[in-house]
């Protein structure tokens, strides 16, 4: 497969050449099976109802800036888990389960959409659903919800799915599992024969914002 | 002393290869539900599994229940972030407060050895200081012990498991039984901006074995010690205490969820335990019952207890049960360096600090924090990416520079408060047993430690060199819930793991803690369940003959 599309201003191509997937001969087995599996057919959708599919496909590709393919089938990947009820366990007293809290905020986000746009959301252009969720992160309350709850439900499940993918490790340069080989070159600037330098060591993103942030969990 | 070998010969019992010995599981006791065992002990985490070895290797007939799997890390576990979620406890459960705590992952374990399955591997001691904050310092609580009665305890469970280090300078000063591990670029940068900054940090205390220890392996540090360490090098019960105990005649009984513990009105005492094994419901006999579910769980099974003799729930006379749980402020802070740190490569816990645990005087908030090094995988490092707000581009563009940052964790001394608890909510498992419902909110000291943890880190990082750093505030660890105390109207158990309010029941686990320090708590889970097994041997409570 070929590697994820990513322009280079947003991090692309800083590992020329890198490819996690060619170690897969020193993994153990079980964890052959369970990393491979997800380089194979996606699942087919078990749990969202198609107006949620379309929702969430368009949520997804804006959390995860995936605008062509080849894509992490992120939309697939939470939908198994939602499907298996491969969750957390817990949810907010003033909350539902996430099964529930996914269907619910997803249709709040057509309902909104359709209030500013009178379209839904997979509708709207790339600009005014990005605006759109823009104005959900900033605010304190969405909907009758507390907005980073929504929020965090969103891009926890996003990020748990797209970073498990060894395209997405291909880009941030993670060559993945590592039993039961483990690593012979530990250190500063240290690397194993298999790793690949970073091409442009000095592209720090931070370097143009705040010298200190701070976020909080969920 | 005993060789350790001699005291506990569970590292001795595995193959000289890793994996498992299966044939200790085929071939180990199995306990009719009808007989009464001397001991029914549920859950089979730190501290149930130390109780269960003491006491068969003393001779008692011992089952332990426990309600999730008995884990074979060959078959089990991978050596992978996403494909290791069924370590964690993911029953359904509410969480409310001011701050509510995000359950079902760091902070729970499932399955014989507990969260020790996942833990880092840190095991530093608590500090003698730890042991009465009340009277030193007005915050927090006294123990009905010191740190006196479990100093020998400490010694034995780190030959055990064991750990490695340098010499331990802080709190009561002591060395390690295994020499300090090598370590990665993440820990260089933690010893280069601690020396910078005229901080001392050590190398460890971590309980992977450093060398070869019975046949157990040395570790390979390939970084996923959270994960379940698949090598056999990282201490978990499943491999420090479980071959040991079945080696003795225990029995472990996996799959069992135990939703109810018995009471014989007239007499007031334990009988034994309601459980669902397979569908079926069924009763272990006891002679004496062993609580050790962790902070969530232990609370929830003695509320479901409820009876005629304790219509409140069990030993809850005095209204306790569930009250002053803890958890730890756990902020981590990532320091972007122009070199190459791949911070994933090696086992995360590497250095520690402890130079802010104890209550600075010239500080407007009392106890402290320690500073540790840690290494999130790419999931838990987007977490920490998108808790700045970043999403879209800019998300993978700083997740395209992971290999550049470090990352230090702090654990932060919050304190016990009275409303920070678990009740029972309406809601029901697939048992049909109450979820629980964990109500949790900071006090004005917590938020405090908070940010002065979040400066040293910060200070810490900018002195070895980073040119950016980023905080995550989130929380780790759990104890209390049904603690120790001097009487019945304070707490739930007496200094030897015993209920107040029925005589042959005990808990022995992280509930029983009055105050957690700044340390991870599992070493002192397990000091203090071998602790009241000690007791129980020596007095040889209702022992069947």
């Amino acid at each position: 497969m070929t590697a994820l599309p990513l322009d280079p201003k947003d991090g692309g191509g800083r590992f020329p050449g890198f490819d996690a997937q060619r170690q897969s001969p020193h993994w153990d087995r079980v964890t052959q099976g369970v990393v491979l599996a997800r380089l194979g057919r996606p699942t087919d959708l078990r749990f969202f109802t198609v107006a949620e599919e379309a929702a969430a496909r368009a949520l997804f590709d804006q959390l995860l800036d995936q605008r062509h393919e080849p894509r992490v089938p992120v939309v697939n990947m939470v939908d198994a888990r939602l499907a298996e009820e491969q969750t957390d366990g817990w949810h907010y007293e003033d909350m539902e389960p996430d099964p529930a809290a996914w269907r619910s905020t997803l249709a709040e986000l057509d309902a909104e959409a359709r209030e500013r746009q009178k379209r839904p959301f997979v509708e709207l252009s790339w600009e005014e659903q990005t605006l759109l969720l823009t104005d959900i992160q900033a605010a304190e309350t969405w909907r009758g919800r507390q907005a980073s709850r929504v929020w965090s439900l969103w891009t926890r499940y996003a990020c748990t799915a797209f970073y498990s993918h060894p395209l997405a490790w291909d880009e941030i340069g993670f060559a993945g599992p590592a039993y039961p080989r483990g690593y012979k070159n530990l250190g500063l600037n240290a690397r194993e024969p298999f790793e690949v330098a970073d091409a442009r060591p000095a592209q720090d993103p931070a370097a143009h914002t705040a010298k200190s942030r701070t976020g909080r969990q969920r | 002393m005993a060789s350790v070998k001699d005291r506990n010969a569970s590292a001795w019992l595995l193959p000289p290869v890793p994996g498992t010995n299966h044939a200790m599981r085929t071939d180990m006791a199995q306990f009719r539900d009808e007989e009464e065992v001397d001991v029914a002990i549920v859950g089979c985490g730190a501290g149930g599994s130390t109780l269960l070895q003491r006491l068969a290797r003393a001779g008692w007939k011992a089952v332990a229940l426990d309600a999730g799997p008995f884990w074979d890390p060959e078959r089990d576990w991978v050596s992978d972030e996403a494909g290791s979620h069924h370590l964690y406890w993911t029953e359904p459960r509410i969480i409310s407060g001011d701050d509510p705590v995000p359950l079902g992952s760091n902070n729970s374990g499932r399955g014989v050895g507990g969260s020790m399955v996942h833990y880092a591997g840190y095991t530093p001691r608590f500090h003698p200081s730890d042991f009465h904050t009340y009277s030193t310092d007005g915050v927090g609580a006294d123990w009905p012990l010191e740190y006196g009665d479990l100093k020998s305890y400490y010694e034995d469970i780190e030959g055990e498991l064991p750990v490695a280090g340098e010499h331990w300078p802080w709190g009561d000063p002591h060395s390690y039984p295994h020499s300090p591990h090598p370590v990665s670029g993440n820990g260089e940068l933690f010893l280069r901006g601690a020396l910078a900054s005229g901080i001392t940090a050590k190398v460890g205390p971590v309980a992977i074995s450093n060398g070869r220890f019975g046949n157990r392996p040395h570790c390979i540090y390939r970084g996923f010690c959270l994960q379940g360490c698949k090598v056999n090098a990282k201490a978990s019960p499943l491999i420090t205490h479980i071959p040991d105990a079945l080696h003795h005649g225990a029995e472990v009984r996996a799959d069992s969820m135990v939703t109810r513990i018995e009471i014989d009105d007239t007499t007031g005492k334990a009988t034994g335990v309601h459980y669902v094994r397979h569908g079926r419901a069924r009763f272990q006999r006891a002679r004496i019952v062993a609580v050790a579910g962790y902070s969530i769980e232990t609370p929830r099974l003695l509320l479901n207890s409820a009876c005629k003799r304790f219509p409140e729930g069990l030993c809850n006379d005095f209204d306790q049960v569930g009250r002053y749980l803890m958890v730890q402020g756990a902020p981590q802070t990532a320091g972007r360096f122009e070199s190459e740190v791949r911070m994933w490569k090696a086992p995360p816990p590497e250095v520690s600090s402890e130079d802010f645990y104890e209550t600075d005087p010239s500080k407007p908030y009392k106890r402290g924090f320690s500073i540790q090094t840690v290494s999130p995988l790419p999931i838990t490092w987007a977490e920490h990416v998108a808790a700045q707000g970043h999403w879209g581009g800019k998300l993978r563009e700083y997740m395209s520079d992971y290999v550049h940052w470090a990352c230090l964790g702090a654990l932060c001394e919050f304190l016990p408060q009275t409303d920070n608890r678990v009740t029972l909510a309406s809601e029901k498992d697939r048992n049909s047993m109450p979820v629980a419902h964990f109500h949790y909110s900071q006090c004005d000291n917590d938020r405090q430690l908070m940010q002065a943890a979040q400066e040293a880190m910060e200070k810490i990082l900018q002195a070895a060199g980073a040119q950016e750093v980023i905080t995550i505030r989130r929380f780790a660890h759990l104890v209390g819930g049904a603690r120790m105390a001097a009487d019945e109207q304070h707490g739930v158990v007496d200094a030897d793991c015993r209920s107040f309010a029925v005589p042959n029941l005990y808990i022995t686990d992280g509930s029983v803690l009055p105050t957690q320090g700044s340390a991870n708590p599992a070493l002192t889970i397990m000091a203090v369940a071998a602790r009241a097994a000690n007791r129980l041997i020596a007095g040889g409570a209702s022992k069947t003959t």
